[in-house]
């Protein structure tokens, strides 16, 4: 045990030596867990985390106070404390008022971003122990207003806060491949420069929705920054280098989504129109090589739940269309497809009353074709303690989303401990 | 020769019985006696802690601990679960929603590690609710149209009268044949016996213990047993309260995130 995986050990039991002193009015509840991943290819171990997941709740006449502090400790890196969320709820009559740093979650997708902009994400890993923690808390004012079946949701990001990207020695990492002539022998990024902390660089979103026993939909909207940045400027200190600068740009969309019950079958579906949504377009046969052009794109998404067999089985279609596209356009210096086609597709299933469940969630990408399967196994102990192990792994053509790390296939166990 | 003659006296009083009771059972048919079970007075709002145990095959103990809301309003029984442990599963919240007019149950489930309200496919009623021997048919009042009632005699258990009705499902079910002894009068049951496709006795209901609040029968401990599996789920119900005022936000997708509280 090195010494941050010992200041992880005596962190923790110190919070749970302080869990007897918490007030009756507040709960203090969350997780730790012990995930270790070992590459199929290289047989190295990538990833052994231990995580601590905690959640402080202290409830109050006026409200409810949320913190929600995350530790990871990691051989290859330096102890980690975040505050991931912290933030104070007020509860009206017909209102609540949310105030803080927060994840806001929207949309009826699944392992897909449509309408849901309003919390970035943490793409660091790529693939992460647990969903959940692939987003990140935005500073805000969150408002819901309820009229019957009806609510008015307000959201005012304060600051911009971006999409977190794996680090250029990160086995997630991405070099792009930039069709610079060979006398360009070097080619690099600066780092993104933040928009500056105004009010006319806050994010707006506002979403009407109405929870109905026949359908439940929702319309949303946004005033946003994208959350990867663009590529904004080619400098050439000398004639063998190219350095490349990078900013986020603003946009706004408009969408909806909706659930409703058809027999036995659960049909979801979500949409969003980008309008006037800035791409780089990369041709390097031109001067300046690298653009920013505005482009409406639309994305759409339609799943469907069921129960069949004693399991639950789900799928879904997302379909993206970029408006007026060309060859050039690129983003994150992949290309853009006019049309990309992805499916995703789930099972689970339980045995043992519920002690063993076993799961499959695979994404396959159409063009080029490529997948991500990731089955997996857990067993739970009772009293909060669950064993897993799974694999990830990633297949198909190197230029797709997932088949461009078929040498990072996993496979992964974890133990954790629910308190 | 005497004892010739002491049997067909108990033969005949054996007959004047049960003729009796199938008289006396002939006063109602198996479709009012289910009827008056759906219609039961059980309050328009309730709240009750339940703590649910499960026994699986080898003895071995899991327990988990909920607080339940129901409202029955305007023809549609709202029922709000928050699961308060085992830790694994704090804080998630499931809403289901019947109505009296025969239409298919929403259920919506809270995942808050997912911050988010998903609608679930609602044919699980056949399914096992959270790991135990009930389904969540088991758990919501099934529907007297679902079934065809027959009143088959009449018996006395734990000192009370009742009625055993025989249900025939007309759909397809796990469970097409159920056996309910139904306290008459009162309407409430003490005991159901649950038969698979083949005959067998699949599962058995036994209420262990029931009060009188505000003037309603509450089922208080029950046991569901489960003869197949070997395993059985016992319920027990405390801190139960009726007639609680609900606000009109209360059996929505806000109250679910929110939690018990608030």
């Amino acid at each position: 045990m090195n010494i941050r995986q010992k200041t992880f050990v005596v962190f923790l039991f110190l919070v749970l030596a302080v869990l007897p002193a918490i007030p009756a009015n507040s709960t203090f509840s969350g997780m730790v867990r012990d995930y270790a991943a070992v590459r199929l290819e290289s047989l190295d171990m990538p990833v052994h985390e231990q995580t601590m997941d905690a959640f402080y709740e202290h409830s109050t006449d006026m409200g409810k106070l949320t913190l929600h502090p995350v530790v990871y400790s990691n051989p290859n890196k330096a102890l980690q404390l975040n505050l991931a969320e912290a933030y104070f709820d007020f509860y009206l009559e017909n209102a609540d008022v949310r105030v803080g740093k927060q994840k806001v979650i929207w949309g009826e997708a699944e392992g897909a971003f449509i309408t849901d902009l309003v919390s970035p994400r943490d793409m660091r890993s790529f693939i992460l122990a647990d969903f959940s923690e692939i987003r990140k808390a935005v500073p805000a004012i969150k408002v819901d207003y309820y009229a019957g079946p009806y609510t008015m949701q307000g959201i005012w990001v304060t600051h911009f806060i971006p999409t977190s990207l794996p680090a250029s020695n990160s086995m997630w990492a991405q070099t792009p491949t930039l069709p610079f002539p060979p006398a360009i022998t070097s080619v690099s990024f600066t780092d993104s420069a933040m928009p500056e902390t105004t009010l006319e660089n806050s994010e707006f979103f506002l979403s009407l929705g109405r929870f109905g026993n026949a359908v439940s939909w929702k319309l949303n909207g946004g005033y946003v920054f994208t959350d990867e940045p663009l590529a904004s400027e080619v400098t050439a200190p000398d004639p063998a280098t190219r350095v490349i600068s990078q900013r986020y740009e603003r946009y706004s969309f408009i969408g909806g989504s909706f659930n409703t019950a058809l027999g036995g079958l659960v049909l979801r579906g979500e949409t969003a129109l980008a309008l006037d949504k800035p791409m780089n377009s990369l041709d390097t046969s031109k001067n300046p090589p690298i653009t920013i052009e505005k482009h409406t794109q639309v994305q759409a998404l339609v799943g469907l739940d069921w129960n069949m067999l004693g399991s639950q089985w789900s799928t879904q279609y997302l379909m993206v269309y970029t408006h007026d596209h060309t060859a050039s356009l690129v983003s994150q210096m992949k290309p853009v497809k006019e049309f990309a086609h992805t499916f995703t597709f789930r099972m689970q299933d339980t045995f043992f009353d519920e002690q063993l469940t076993v799961r499959l969630f695979t994404y396959i990408e159409v063009e080029p074709l490529n997948t991500l399967l990731r089955p997996s196994i857990s067993y739970n102990f009772g009293n909060g303690v669950l064993l897993e192990g799974g694999l990830d792994v990633f297949l198909g053509d190197k230029d797709g989303t997932f088949g461009t790390y078929a040498s990072n296939s996993l496979a992964w166990a974890a133990l954790r401990w629910y308190f | 020769m005497k004892n010739h003659k002491q049997h067909r006296r108990i033969f005949l009083v054996l007959a004047l019985v049960l003729g009796m009771s199938a008289l006396f059972a002939a006063d109602y048919s198996g479709e009012q006696v289910m009827w008056e079970v759906y219609n039961r007075d059980s309050g328009d709002t309730m709240r009750a802690n339940l703590i649910m145990t499960l026994t699986n095959a080898r003895g071995s103990v899991r327990e988990r601990s909920i607080v339940q809301y129901r409202m029955d309003k305007e023809g549609v029984e709202s029922k709000l679960m928050f699961f308060l442990s085992p830790n694994d599963v704090r804080n998630t919240s499931f809403l289901s929603l019947s109505y009296e007019d025969g239409r298919s149950d929403a259920q919506y489930i809270y995942l808050p590690a997912l911050k988010r309200v998903k609608r679930i496919a609602s044919d699980s009623k056949n399914d096992s609710f959270m790991g135990s021997d009930f389904t969540y048919d088991d758990m919501g009042s099934r529907h007297p149209d679902l079934d065809t009632h027959t009143v088959l005699r009449k018996e006395l258990i734990q000192e009370k009268s009742t009625l055993v009705v025989e249900s025939i499902a007309k759909g397809d079910e796990d469970y097409p044949r159920t056996l309910s002894w139904v306290v008459e009068g009162e309407w409430f049951g003490l005991k159901k016996e649950f038969y698979r496709q083949d005959g067998t006795l699949g599962r058995t209901l036994s209420i262990e213990a029931f009060e009188e609040v505000d003037g309603i029968y509450v089922i208080t401990d029950m046991i569901m047993k489960d003869w197949e599996k070997q395993t059985s789920t016992r319920i027990q119900m405390k801190e139960v309260a009726f007639n609680l005022d609900f606000d009109d936000n209360f059996f929505t997708e806000r109250q679910m995130k929110i939690g018990p509280r608030g």
